[in-house]
């Protein structure tokens, strides 16, 4: 190519056309290779969470301002694998009616929450491990960084009903 | 700034000379399909690389969901298939690509031979090139077990009763590729295995080596 | 550069390359290195062409792809299915006839699984070594191509024959749907839904099930199991109250009729009818 004439400025070379058109045709091939499977690989992130299913837990009536641990099941969908899981949740209604039902596991490192077991911290959860406390509504006390995590909780027909698993929604710090 | 990168590269390491080596060779005018139409017999090497390319690629994303286990590979296949988006088209690459790696190489086998490009001095790349065509072979059969349905259960069967005819040594073949004694949940993570692993290793090296030997000894001669 | 820098060596070479050129090649065709300025460079003018035929191909394949799914049997593998006609992938499908001739059958078994395939493919592994004249048109070797030709025309019936059996086979199998075993469709998706236990205190519960043989099979907590024997968690979606009872009169399925084994347990009419009663309120909702 080097018996080529000079081109002027801004004119497009044979060599330079040739090698745009091979990074066209290249970029075309590796395009629809590679989006299909760059698109199946980071599905999870993208897959639609939708709404929770709530799971029938507890009668209305049976609640009170004291803390009762209720067990329930909740169907979890991991990829191919669908299994029943066993949940606990630790479950309050207020003077004013509110339910708040408090995920078990301690913020700290895991381990499970029990009401009023700790003479030390009477009318709080506490947790044996490291001694991380909380209180009625969650809030963390001490040890821990965050309050206790929240089911959302739905009431149909008097019935308590369950959800997704969340952040704390009462404690305000 | 991509150039000074580079160049700063080229400084320690001379690369300059490696691609140069690659890009700049000749071609001759009798493999190019724009001169004479009837050299299009000449691409079919370079569609097998290509498909073999898209297999590669497309094997390593499926493993992202697939399990080699007979509880979960088929339920994992039909979820990756079904329910994972683009996951018929990966899935299907892989399928289709398979089918056409065979097709392009058995095509490119049969130019190679009746243009007598094998002869003098390019045996050695024939033989590697049978060695390839082997290596397909055996990666189509493992492959075709591994959604553990009842087609790929029987095939594999099948192939191995095949396989346990040979004389004195069959029955120790069978178990060697059966790695019991029925084809079951060991079978399947030994093909998977070899699938995966042994066999594309193999075919890289050999791929290189056919590479090479083009790129060394250049295109046969018009006929 | 094919002919390296010094033009006035001695010594010549095939192509581009370091392989040295046979002197006594007179019919051997010429090398295109004899034509000059009628090559180019591999980068970027031979790879565009390259790289257009490949996006030709990609296209048709990513076409083949979208219309048509890779098929999946429906469930995973099943050693018992004896409807199953084994069949392996169609690039084996000739080898797989291969036995099913008299003399690759039975006794000759090893001739058609080890002696006649390794023939075949140790040949065409050293057909340079043994198709080693110089000359390269196939027509001009006439033995190594009618040979090839030969072997061509075999492994294209034989592929041929062993697939219109196959179909052949299916449509005895299935007549009329020629594609069921090939292919089907999705499975639909099964709901497992978690279903809570209704009204748990009901005295119908702790009073009558607790104490009746239905909790031998079902289970103190109604989960059954599955697959043989069913939840009764939901099973007021599917039964009412007067199919409930007759089944526990008449059985249904594996189950046996278990009304007299409770009456014996020391229960009544009544307490059944709450019973049955109580299970019909047993709906996911």
């Amino acid at each position: 190519m080097s018996n080529e004439p000079k081109k002027q400025k801004k004119e497009v070379t044979r060599r330079q056309f040739l090698a745009y058109t091979l990074g066209g045709t290249g970029g075309f091939l590796a395009a629809s290779m590679i989006v299909p499977m760059v698109r199946f690989a980071v599905d999870p992130l993208l897959q639609d969470k939708g709404e929770s299913e709530f799971v029938k837990v507890i009668a209305l009536d049976k609640l009170s301002d004291e803390p009762v641990s209720v067990p329930f099941k909740m169907l979890q969908k991991d990829g191919w694998v669908e299994e029943e899981v066993d949940l606990t949740a630790w479950i309050t209604k207020n003077a004013s009616g509110q339910v708040q039902a408090l995920s078990p596991i301690c913020k700290h490192l895991g381990c499970t929450v029990n009401w009023n077991t700790e003479k030390k911290y009477p009318n709080q959860y506490f947790c044996p491990c490291h001694g991380a406390h909380y209180e009625k509504n969650g809030k963390n006390l001490a040890i821990a960084t965050a309050p206790l995590d929240e089911y959302e909780v739905k009431i149909q027909d008097n019935y308590v009903y369950l959800g997704k698993l969340g952040p704390n929604t009462k404690v305000t710090t | 700034m991509l150039k000074s990168i580079y160049n700063w590269i080229d400084e320690r390491l001379d690369i300059t000379p490696l691609w140069r080596d690659v890009a700049d060779h000749e071609v001759p005018e009798h493999v190019n399909p724009a001169h004479h139409f009837s050299a299009f017999v000449y691409c079919f090497g370079g569609l097998t690389f290509f498909v073999t390319v898209i297999q590669i690629l497309s094997g390593m994303f499926l493993t992202m969901y697939y399990v080699p286990d007979i509880m979960n590979a088929h339920a994992s296949v039909n979820y990756l298939q079904n329910e994972v988006a683009f996951g018929n088209i990966v899935r299907g690459m892989h399928h289709f690509g398979a089918s056409l790696v065979i097709v392009m190489m058995f095509l490119h086998t049969l130019r190679v031979f009746f243009t007598g490009s094998y002869k003098a001095p390019r045996e050695m790349n024939w033989v590697i090139g049978m060695l390839i065509f082997m290596v397909m072979l055996g990666l189509g059969f493992t492959g075709y077990l591994l959604p553990w349905d009842d087609k790929a259960y029987f095939a594999t069967k099948v192939g191995i009763q095949i396989a346990a005819s040979v004389p004195l040594i069959g029955d120790q073949i069978k178990e060697l590729l059966q790695g019991g004694d029925i084809v079951g949940a060991q079978t399947i993570s030994r093909f998977f295995a070899i699938h995966v692993f042994f066999l594309p290793g193999a075919l890289l090296g050999l791929l290189g080596a056919h590479f090479f030997m083009i790129r060394k000894q250049g295109i046969s001669g018009p006929l | 550069m094919a002919q390296g820098k010094h033009s006035d060596e001695k010594v010549l070479y095939v192509g581009d390359s370091r392989v040295r050129q046979h002197k006594n090649s007179e019919t051997t065709p010429r090398d295109y290195t004899a034509y000059p300025g009628k090559s180019e460079t591999f980068i970027p003018n031979f790879l565009l062409k390259e790289w257009i035929v490949a996006t030709v191909f990609m296209v048709g394949f990513m076409l083949l792809i979208i219309s048509k799914p890779a098929p999946l049997g429906e469930t995973p593998a099943n050693p018992m299915n004896t409807d199953f006609i084994p069949m392996p992938d169609w690039y084996f499908l000739f080898l797989y006839q291969l036995l099913k001739y008299a003399y690759t059958a039975d006794a000759y078994t090893v001739f058609g699984t080890v002696i006649l395939p390794g023939l075949l493919f140790g040949a065409l592994t050293l057909a340079p070594f043994l198709d080693s004249g110089e000359e390269r048109r196939f027509y001009k070797r006439p033995i190594a191509s009618s040979l090839m030709i030969l072997s061509l025309v075999a492994v294209v019936y034989l592929t041929y024959v062993s697939w219109t059996h196959y179909q052949h086979e299916l449509d005895k199998k299935n007549p009329g749907g020629k594609a069921v075993q090939e292919e089907k469709k999705k499975p639909e998706k099964k709901k497992a839904k978690a279903v809570a236990l209704v009204a748990e205190d009901d005295p119908a519960n702790k009073n009558v099930y607790q104490k009746s043989t239905c909790l031998m099979c079902h289970g103190t907590d109604l989960k059954g199991m599955p697959p043989g024997v069913p939840t009764l968690l939901g099973i007021g979606d599917k039964y009412s109250k007067e199919e409930i009872t007759k089944i526990i009169k008449e059985g249904i399925g594996t189950m046996t009729a278990q009304y007299d084994a409770n009456i014996a347990k020391g229960l009544t009419d009544q307490d059944l009818d709450s019973l049955a009663e109580w299970l019909s309120k047993q709906k996911s909702e």
